[in-house]
């Protein structure tokens, strides 16, 4: 592949649709304020001089964008008004990952993601080219690369490449999945802020006029069918968005990475490496927790990510039960295991009065805008229990290789970090924990171009000190 | 803690934070000063008691952050290295001790202010692929040497591994 070639010409189109996907909102406010105007055609002669501009940029781009493989590198030049050379040597090549997006699926194509490694560095985006063309591609990126990290023959491509082995997603754990998100609570409150500014729509007359129309309704029914409402459509949108993006759901290993692939319409790929998996968490979220259920995600380092989603989702739905066998099926340098060290029955108090501080902000504010607000008082036993589940399931082991650690927030989580990902420690005392000789136990892992931290209440100041010393006795 | 670390940072930190201090808790007076501005020429509305409270707390706020803070971030500013870790203690209310195994860092750099180069004063960064840490205010050569041991140090761990 020595000769600079042009993607497939649906690139530009794909161009074109990431355009408007990604002024989108502009868009809706043009035309919430572009159709309003007396003169509305105005609205129509931006749109229309808007789409003709990305159309030609997009051809144009498409046009000169080429690429080729050639000594050891990538080459790409591309660029409308500043041309760019664009030079990828394939040993700083991490992670090739091959999408097809909604415009790709119509012609039959795929995208190409090219990651280096480290933030800062440039990875490489080919739009549209065909499975065969991107899977030539890959191989010829990947030759080398074997060789570099001193691999003897290339023979051993072959082996790199075959899937070990393979999981997918049950049609009735999706479900369950969908049914049991809890990003409904986020949906509800854009649902209630939108239903909030139709205030054109939402007014006494049409009120009054369903008042009187429905029987049985009043002003109280009438919020309440309101809250069930949005609770209930939010919940619908919530479940397709995890069956959308969780559809055909499947983790697979080979020799040296993880393949996950997901998705109804827009297909995603994630390849992980072995060497780059810093953690896992298993989160178990507040619907979950009665099925026993939740959430695998896997932490990796050096991913060109968004710092909303550098954890990858590595199950969307798996029991507890299930993860040891998942673990040795598939990452078997964790293992689940029960926790040793916990916090100490003089921390009990602690844990039960920590989550009722929010009532000494809360009571005051409630009482002093609804005269009723001091019915806010008997949250204090949710909380109390609350606090007690937090003490319950706090805990932290440390082995040979890895480090276990559970909390709970809302959802509990259950943390693995490998030993030697480990990149920092902490401790923190404040003065009353300083008193009862208790401390906080942190500990940080790479994740993205970033860190996840990891916190554990109300340790045992000396269990601390060991903590310490075990873990980074072995990183060393 | 037991094992804390016993390394003192300058002292010229003190009057090196001081200064900056005192700089930016003039911002403090904006509370006391907009009161005055919104209120003060509407005789009726202005209340001498809520101007008065509010120049004090400025004042008071005012001292703390130039005089108080500065001598208790310093007196209680502790680090150490080791061949294993770089220790790091500080905190006068909540007191936090973090470690950064030597082999994690990725990289070491110094860096310094107008204000610390009047005092010859320098700043230490350590990097990690998740986080950054500062070592504050160390004397020029001092910081200089503590750098230059950090990557000395890190060479040789990832030389054993």
């Amino acid at each position: 592949m020595s000769e600079y070639k042009r993607q497939h010409w649906a690139a530009a189109i794909d161009q074109l649709f990431n355009v408007i996907r990604a002024n989108l909102i502009p868009f809706i406010i043009l035309f919430v304020v572009g159709t309003r105007s007396s003169d509305s055609m105005v609205f129509w002669y931006v749109l229309l001089a808007g789409l003709g501009f990305s159309f030609i940029t997009g051809i144009l781009s498409w046009f000169l964008f080429r690429y080729r493989v050639f000594e050891e590198e990538l080459q790409i030049k591309k660029g409308i008004l500043i041309r760019k050379n664009l030079y990828l040597s394939k040993d700083r090549i991490q992670v090739i990952d091959i999408t097809e997006g909604i415009v790709q699926r119509l012609f039959g194509l795929v995208k190409v993601e090219i990651k280096t490694a480290g933030g800062g560095t440039e990875g490489a985006t080919i739009r549209a080219i065909t499975k065969s063309e991107a899977n030539a591609l890959r191989e010829e990126l990947r030759k080398t690369k074997t060789i570099e990290e001193g691999q003897e023959e290339i023979q051993s491509e072959v082996v790199e490449e075959r899937v070990l082995d393979s999981w997918k997603i049950t049609n009735r754990n999706l479900v369950k999945a969908a049914f049991t998100s809890g990003n409904f609570g986020l949906i509800a409150s854009i649902l209630g802020a939108t239903f909030g500014q139709m205030e054109s729509f939402i007014n006494e007359e049409n009120i009054q006029y369903l008042i009187d129309s429905l029987p049985g309704l009043n002003n109280v029914t009438l919020i309440i069918t309101g809250v069930v409402l949005v609770i209930v459509l939010s919940w619908g949108l919530s479940f397709l968005g995890v069956i959308f993006s969780y559809s055909d759901f499947r983790v697979q290993k080979s020799e040296k990475e993880l393949l996950i692939t997901s998705g109804l319409i827009e297909k995603k790929h994630i390849t992980i490496p072995f060497n780059r998996i810093q953690a896992v968490r298993f989160v178990e979220g507040v619907l979950r927790q009665p099925f026993g259920s939740g959430m695998l995600y896997v932490e990796s380092a050096g991913f060109e990510q968004n710092q909303k989603d550098r954890s990858i989702v590595l199950v969307p739905y798996i029991s507890k039960h299930e993860i040891q066998g998942f673990f040795e099926r598939f990452i078997p340098e964790f293992e689940t295991v029960s926790f040793e060290v916990k916090p100490p029955q003089r921390a009990f108090f602690r844990y039960l009065r920590r989550p009722n501080y929010l009532l000494l902000i809360l009571l005051p504010l409630a009482w002093f805008f609804w005269d009723l607000g001091w019915v806010l008082i008997f949250s204090i036993i949710p909380l109390l229990y609350f606090g007690w589940l937090k003490f319950r399931d706090a805990g932290i082991t440390v082995k040979e290789n890895l480090i276990s650690l559970r909390f709970r927030n809302l959802a509990r989580t259950t943390a693995f970090l490998l030993k030697k990902r480990v990149q920092v420690v902490d401790e923190r005392v404040n003065p009353f924990q300083a008193r009862k000789k208790l401390s906080n136990f942190m500990v940080t892992a790479a994740s993205g171009s970033a860190g996840i931290q990891f916190e554990i209440d109300d340790l045992d100041g000396t269990e601390v000190s060991k903590l310490r010393d075990q873990i980074l006795r072995k990183t060393i | 803690m037991n094992g804390s670390p016993e390394k003192r940072i300058d002292p010229n930190a003190k009057k090196a934070w001081r200064i900056t201090g005192l700089s930016f808790g003039l911002f403090w007076f904006v509370i006391p000063a907009g009161y005055f501005l919104i209120f003060g020429k509407a005789i009726e509305e202005f209340s001498v008691v809520i101007q008065a409270v509010l120049s004090l707390f400025a004042i008071t706020a005012y001292i703390i952050t130039g005089f108080l803070l500065p001598s208790l971030r310093w007196e209680r500013w502790r680090y150490d290295l080791s061949e294993n870790e770089i220790d790091l203690l500080r905190g006068f209310i909540i007191k936090k001790r973090t470690l950064i195994p030597i082999n994690r860092v990725q990289h070491v750099d110094t860096s310094q202010g107008p204000v610390y180069r009047k005092f010859g004063l320098s700043s230490v960064k350590v990097s990690t692929a998740a986080t950054t840490h500062e070592i504050p205010a160390l004397n020029e050569e001092v910081a200089a040497e503590v750098r230059n041991r950090i990557s000395q140090l890190v060479r040789l761990a990832k030389e054993d591994v």
